[in-house]
């Protein structure tokens, strides 16, 4: 494996972290030392836990000490999930045989195992979801506390189910720990680098295709449902998207542009970028191995490498993180990707559903229009 | 029979000592840090700086490269990811290298000392740290600043003042340098370096030039005693918090440096009046001090100033919650009083 400058992705253990600290009635334990535990914990903003272990627990095993952090948390009536770091998953003592008396989730993924992505996989496979007959409505998924937009995506999707008739079911992963047993059979999808893999899946809700595709699927699954509201108002909506773009591009050139993402917001971004405003997608640099696109494309793990990408192709307009915004120079910036440091950010917006195109597009349009007019 | 020390008495928050060293190697300028580790100890040390950087509005990254070790590594040995790393990283326009260890390069035992050893055409300097195993943050701060210390040697002293071990990760801390440049102004000191804040590699050499060192803070006194053995550099530990720490500040640096105090200290206790004067409508409140974390020299300081505004602090039914932060100097409580002014309007 290379040497990498400024790694750009959390790891592992984080993504698993991310997965289990969305459940309420779980009780994460990050095993490992307060330096592993700090950096998950100011990253997800959720309640997490930490054996905060030391050199002597290295050295003569953490056993008593787990058992003191899991004692502390049994009896509050949360499941306990134990997340290991790299050093206890080195020592390779059997955790599970240590804690056989209680009922802990043991999730394997030190930070060597892989990107955050593995990890949230992981935790969630381990966390066995089950689909139940008997519930209404449908699963969403892709949400995950290390998107910066998932709170927004999730407001937004409840929105327009509730516009359909369509009762939400299981929320992965942030919802209450019991629905995992009782998912609905049908789930759609926001952020699809974070998959379920629970059900039937029916579609994403990124850009207007792909969410009146999958709106048309949910109105031909649930005989109740009603679609026409939403699609009556993401036709309206994408109106006012072509006319405000084209009104754009009556006195400006279709932006080129870099986009640094996971693979799912990645193709969204493109796609929308060039139905709309007819850009020049000169490179996608991925943060983790998606699927395939159309665009011209690439893994990009550290900041030296982005900063080649965008020397190399030389865009008009920027997208990734905080990270790449510190190596922009006087290119337009778009933040969309995590971390989102050094800005102030309250209000929940999405990147799914209807709300989601309009506030991309208008973050693209006054970030090039500022551009444009601090460089006159 | 158990063997196992009780862990009763140290700390299990002290952070990594990694994350303590890179904010200190991070600030020298044209020089590499390398993480010897997973790729995501890299990561969050990286997230974490750039996210401190930018609060501190600069917009520059920190020059980070992991050896990014796998689990292939781990089993068999990460020390030649480290020389391959070495090799790309000691390539490159730098005038140093710094090589610092993980947790996980501890426990499956790298040395790391003898591939730094070896002949890279450029200076390559371990620090000593090893995550959690090789003791806490401040641990990781004093190493790093130690290791740097050794390259310089000493030199013709001036009249100038060295600010030692500034937290750079704390969200004030161009404030809280701001303040004491501020009060060495008052006595005509100019600061020399700042060991360590954004500071050229080629500076280092003007470690040993001081008059005086002023320490950010009690914990680096071992560092305070390296520089007094090797430059004969006197040091005062921790800079002033509250009024009459700062007056007392003051009293020390000029004695120290053969300065007359009398002037600074008259413009400071006029400056102290001024803001005293300023918050005459909390005058008599009720309040309790809150803060996450309660140091015993800002809870001092903050009592000073809530005895001089006549507030009453202690569990009360009216008490509104008055925030205590550390303070630095005279400045620093006007910035705490701007927010108990806002809690107790609240």
């Amino acid at each position: 494996m290379p040497e990498c400058d400024n790694p750009l992705w959390p790891c592992a253990m984080t993504g698993a972290a991310a997965c289990l600290a969305g459940f309420d009635g779980m009780s994460v334990v990050i095993h490992g030392s307060s330096g592993c535990y700090y950096y998950p914990t100011t990253l997800l903003h959720a309640p997490l836990h930490g054996t905060f272990i030391l050199e002597n627990e290295v050295i003569f095993g953490s056993e008593d000490r787990l058992r003191e952090v899991i004692g502390g948390l049994a009896g509050n009536g949360n499941r306990i999930a134990v997340i290991t770091t790299c050093v206890p998953a080195i020592l390779g003592e059997d955790i599970q045989a240590l804690l056989a008396e209680h009922d802990v989730l043991l999730v394997d993924s030190p930070g060597f195992a892989g990107d955050a992505e593995a990890g949230y996989t992981k935790a969630l496979s381990l966390l066995l979801p089950r689909t139940d007959a008997a519930t209404e409505g449908v699963n969403i998924d892709g949400i995950c506390l290390l998107d910066p937009f998932y709170k927004g995506n999730l407001q937004e999707i409840r929105r327009l189910l509730a516009m359909a008739s369509i009762p939400v079911a299981t929320v992965f992963c942030r919802d209450s720990l019991p629905k995992i047993d009782t998912a609905a059979a049908c789930t759609i999808g926001t952020n699809g680098d974070y998959p379920a893999h629970v059900g039937e899946f029916l579609g994403g809700t990124l850009g207007p295709g792909t969410l009146r595709a999958t709106f048309e699927r949910l109105g031909n699954t649930f005989e109740g449902a009603n679609i026409d509201p939403v699609l009556r108002d993401l036709s309206h909506q994408e109106e006012e998207i072509v006319r405000i773009c084209d009104k754009y591009l009556r006195r400006f050139d279709p932006p080129s542009v870099v986009i640094f993402s996971g693979a799912s917001y990645a193709e969204f971004a493109a796609q929308a970028l060039v139905q709309y405003l007819d850009a020049d997608i000169r490179f996608i640099a991925f943060r983790n191995t998606g699927g395939t696109s159309r665009f011209p494309g690439g893994m990009v793990r550290g900041l030296n490498e982005a900063r080649s990408c965008i020397g190399q192709h030389d865009p008009d307009l920027v997208i990734g993180s905080s990270f790449e915004r510190s190596i922009t120079g006087r290119r337009a910036f778009l933040g969309m990707t995590p971390p989102l440091r050094g800005s102030v950010r309250l209000c929940p917006v999405p990147l799914a559903g209807i709300n989601g195109t309009l506030f991309f597009i208008e973050q693209v349009l006054n970030a090039c229009m500022d551009n444009s007019h601090s460089e006159s | 029979m158990c063997l196992k020390p009780s862990p009763t008495h140290t700390s299990r928050s002290g952070g990594c000592t990694l994350t303590g060293a890179l904010s200190v190697t991070t600030h020298i300028r044209n020089a590499a840090s390398v993480i010897h580790g997973p790729r995501g100890c890299a990561h969050h040390n990286f997230s974490l700086l750039h996210a401190t950087q930018l609060d501190n509005e600069k917009v520059s990254v920190p020059d980070i490269v992991s050896s990014a070790l796998g689990e292939g590594d781990i089993v068999f040995g990460g020390e030649e990811a480290l020389a391959r790393t070495l090799e790309v990283v000691c390539d490159r326009d730098v005038a140093a290298v710094f090589v610092l260890s993980t947790c996980v390069v501890a426990t499956i035992g790298d040395d790391i000392a003898e591939v730094c050893s070896r002949d890279w055409g450029v200076q390559v300097i371990p620090v000593p740290t090893a995550g959690f195993l090789g003791g806490t943050f401040q641990d990781g701060v004093n190493n790093a600043l130690l290791s740097l210390a050794d390259s310089a040697e000493p030199c013709e002293k001036t009249m100038s003042v060295n600010i030692i071990g500034e937290k750079n990760l704390e969200y004030e801390v161009g404030e809280n340098y701001a303040e004491v440049a501020r009060l060495l102004s008052l006595l005509g000191l100019p600061v020399g370096i700042r060991f360590v804040h954004d500071l050229s590699s080629d500076k280092i050499r003007l470690l040993g030039a001081a008059r005086l060192n002023i320490l950010r803070d009690p914990a680096l006194v071992p560092v305070g005693n390296h520089l007094l053995q090797r430059f004969g550099t006197p040091y005062i530990e921790s800079f002033p918090a509250g009024f009459s720490d700062t007056l007392a500040f003051i009293s020390a640096v000029a004695a120290s440096c053969g300065r007359n105090p009398e002037r600074a200290l008259e413009i400071e206790q006029s400056l102290q009046a001024e803001i005293l004067s300023d918050f005459a409508d909390i005058h008599d409140a009720k309040g309790v001090f809150t803060s996450p974390v309660m140091d015993s020299g800002s809870v001092r300081a903050a009592q000073e100033a809530a005895d001089a505004l006549n507030i009453r602090v202690g569990p009360d039914e009216q008490a509104r919650p008055l925030p205590v932060q550390p303070v630095v100097g005279t400045s620093g409580i006007r910035r705490m009083l701007h927010r108990w002014r806002r809690a107790i309007h609240a």
